[in-house]
């Protein structure tokens, strides 16, 4: 009885978390004069997408989709190679130095990106990069907490494999792309699924760096559409939130195990 | 040579960037006229300017706030899931409840301002209120707290819930065997095991909290009156809003500062309580 009664208030506590969710879908299928009534309509009668047509109208939507997607690529794929070769180097390799330079990195992981923007705004305004999608990019693709996980993730995987390659005469780059990242890829999976989403999402440092519509991602782009819409219709932002946020959740239904198993791995946050 | 791109990007996107903003806080720089050196100026302005020091106390009240509330609660949510529920109860909860936190902080902040609208909003209409939260100086700030919960709790959430999921059932049985009650085994045997994931989600949840921007850019430019503005915020503001670079610089290294004696102080109280 006391179980039943806290499975009610857990599911009643669910139903809460997404009502927002809800309303924002449901106001984005709305007719505008059907929209943000209260008590709210549940079901759009009848649902339209004409609020979704007129986003175009307001900001470029298909190109900040484009430069999020490009952005969130390049970042995860860079990321995971810098990464994983450093990775490889500080578990499998002997050099001078090495714990050293380890322990460095390992120190910058408390150095909030709230700090190196401003030196790293200065650099890309002398390098005429401020406002491309570049100034974005280029300084993810060093991820000091991507190095430390791979690291942890390879030292778990047994020497004896590449000492046998070693004997069938291969290099390092033959057992790492070879024998090693292959047996890591769960974690390489999770440690990409984060960088994806973290990059995907990010909206302090593109909102810094981006200032034309055309060059910024899709958070940027919301918010640029909020200040575009002034007190118009709001059920055109809802729309483009909607057209961002649905996919991802989409995504997350169907791989759902790999990305609750990606956050109890990494434990990172965007 | 594996480790070098990384080296390179490290030194030129972290180290780098990290020793120019020492050097940049110690100028008067607008990133156009000559810098002009100006000594510990910024960092005495730091204590004698009142929006600093309420930026400041703020970042701690969200951070600490957000701290209770996620742990607090994202401890009995796990809990409550852990138990036994059926197949749909458990994945119904556990996806509504990590839901938002998939949601880019861009889009939760412009859906919360609808939701929190006094003449339209859903909040209003339910809690049959006619308060406007974002425009009040004492509802602003926790406003916010309530929303980045909404927003982050599945975060912590599942990581309590996979903590939760390493205790061995046999101590639980051992414990029960023993004539423990459910309040005495949670006590003795479910905490000291998870002391290590509640340690770690208490860690960066903190690192989190002291970094907060978005909302309070998105949803009250920091008002009314400074009532919400952090200490992220008011650095942006400095830097790119009103171009005082060295300013803009100091205070991003009291929030590094901020971040690295709280983390450090929690490692050093862990000993007392973390069970490795």
């Amino acid at each position: 009885m006391r179980g039943k009664l806290l499975d009610l208030v857990l599911v009643l506590g669910g139903v809460v978390m997404i009502t927002p969710l809800v309303w924002l879908v449901v106001n984005a299928l709305s007719e505008p004069i059907d929209a943000f009534q209260l008590p709210p309509r549940w079901i759009p009668r009848p649902p339209t997408l004409q609020n979704f047509q007129q986003v175009p109208d307001l900001i470029p939507f298909a190109q900040m989709a484009w430069n999020s997607l490009q952005i969130a690529v390049i970042t995860t794929a860079g990321a995971l190679l810098t990464s994983a070769l450093a990775a490889y180097a500080f578990n499998r390799l002997r050099f001078p130095g090495r714990d050293q330079i380890f322990s460095v990195l390992l120190a910058a992981l408390v150095v909030p990106v709230q700090l190196t923007v401003v030196p790293i705004f200065i650099m890309m305004r002398w390098l005429h990069l401020v406002d491309t999608t570049v100034a974005i990019w280029l300084p993810a693709l060093v991820n000091v907490f991507g190095i430390f996980f791979l690291r942890q993730y390879i030292s778990s995987i047994p020497r004896e494999l590449d000492e046998a390659a070693i004997m069938d005469g291969a290099g390092h780059f033959w057992i790492l792309f070879r024998v090693i990242l292959p047996l890591a890829r769960p974690g390489l999976t999770a440690l990409g699924i984060f960088v994806f989403e973290a990059s995907w999402n990010n909206f302090f440092w593109p909102y810094i760096f981006l200032s034309s519509p055309e060059k910024m991602t899709l958070p940027v782009g919301l918010v640029s559409l909020q200040g575009a819409v002034g007190g118009g219709p709001a059920v055109v932002l809802f729309a483009a939130i909607t057209l961002v946020v649905l996919p991802i959740l989409v995504l997350f239904l169907i791989f759902q195990r790999s990305f609750i198993a990606s956050i109890a791995s990494t434990g990172l946050r965007a | 040579m594996f480790i070098s791109p990384a080296i390179l990007l490290f030194v030129v996107f972290v180290a780098g960037p990290l020793v120019a903003a020492f050097a940049l806080s110690l100028f008067h720089w607008d990133l156009l006229s000559t810098p002009e050196f100006a000594g510990l100026d910024y960092f005495r302005q730091l204590v004698t300017d009142g929006a600093t020091v309420r930026a400041v106390i703020n970042t701690f009240v969200f951070a600490l706030a957000s701290v209770v509330t996620h742990i607090g609660i994202g401890m009995l949510l796990a809990l409550g899931v852990h138990r036994t529920m059926t197949r749909g109860t458990k994945y119904f909860v556990r996806t509504a409840y990590f839901f938002p936190f998939l949601v880019s902080w861009a889009a939760v902040a412009l859906i919360w301002k609808y939701v929190l609208d006094p003449a339209f909003g859903l909040a209003n209409y339910y809690l049959s209120a006619t308060t406007n939260w974002l425009a009040s100086p004492t509802l602003a700030l926790p406003t916010l707290i309530v929303v980045d919960w909404w927003h982050t709790i599945g975060y912590t959430f599942i990581i309590l819930l996979a903590g939760l999921q390493t205790v061995p059932a046999q101590l639980h049985e051992a414990a029960r065997v023993d004539g423990a009650n459910a309040w005495w085994r949670f006590w003795s045997v479910t905490l000291p095991v998870m002391s290590p994931t509640i340690f770690f989600a208490t860690v960066i949840t903190f690192i989190g909290a002291f970094q907060i921007f978005d909302p309070m850019v998105i949803m009250t430019q920091g008002g009314p009156d400074g009532a919400t503005r952090s200490i992220v915020q008011y650095t942006y503001e400095k830097g790119f809003q009103s171009f005082e670079v060295g300013y803009a610089a100091a205070l991003s290294l009291v929030l590094f500062v901020v971040i690295m004696v709280v983390t450090g102080l929690q490692f050093r109280l862990s000993r007392r309580w973390v069970h490795q």
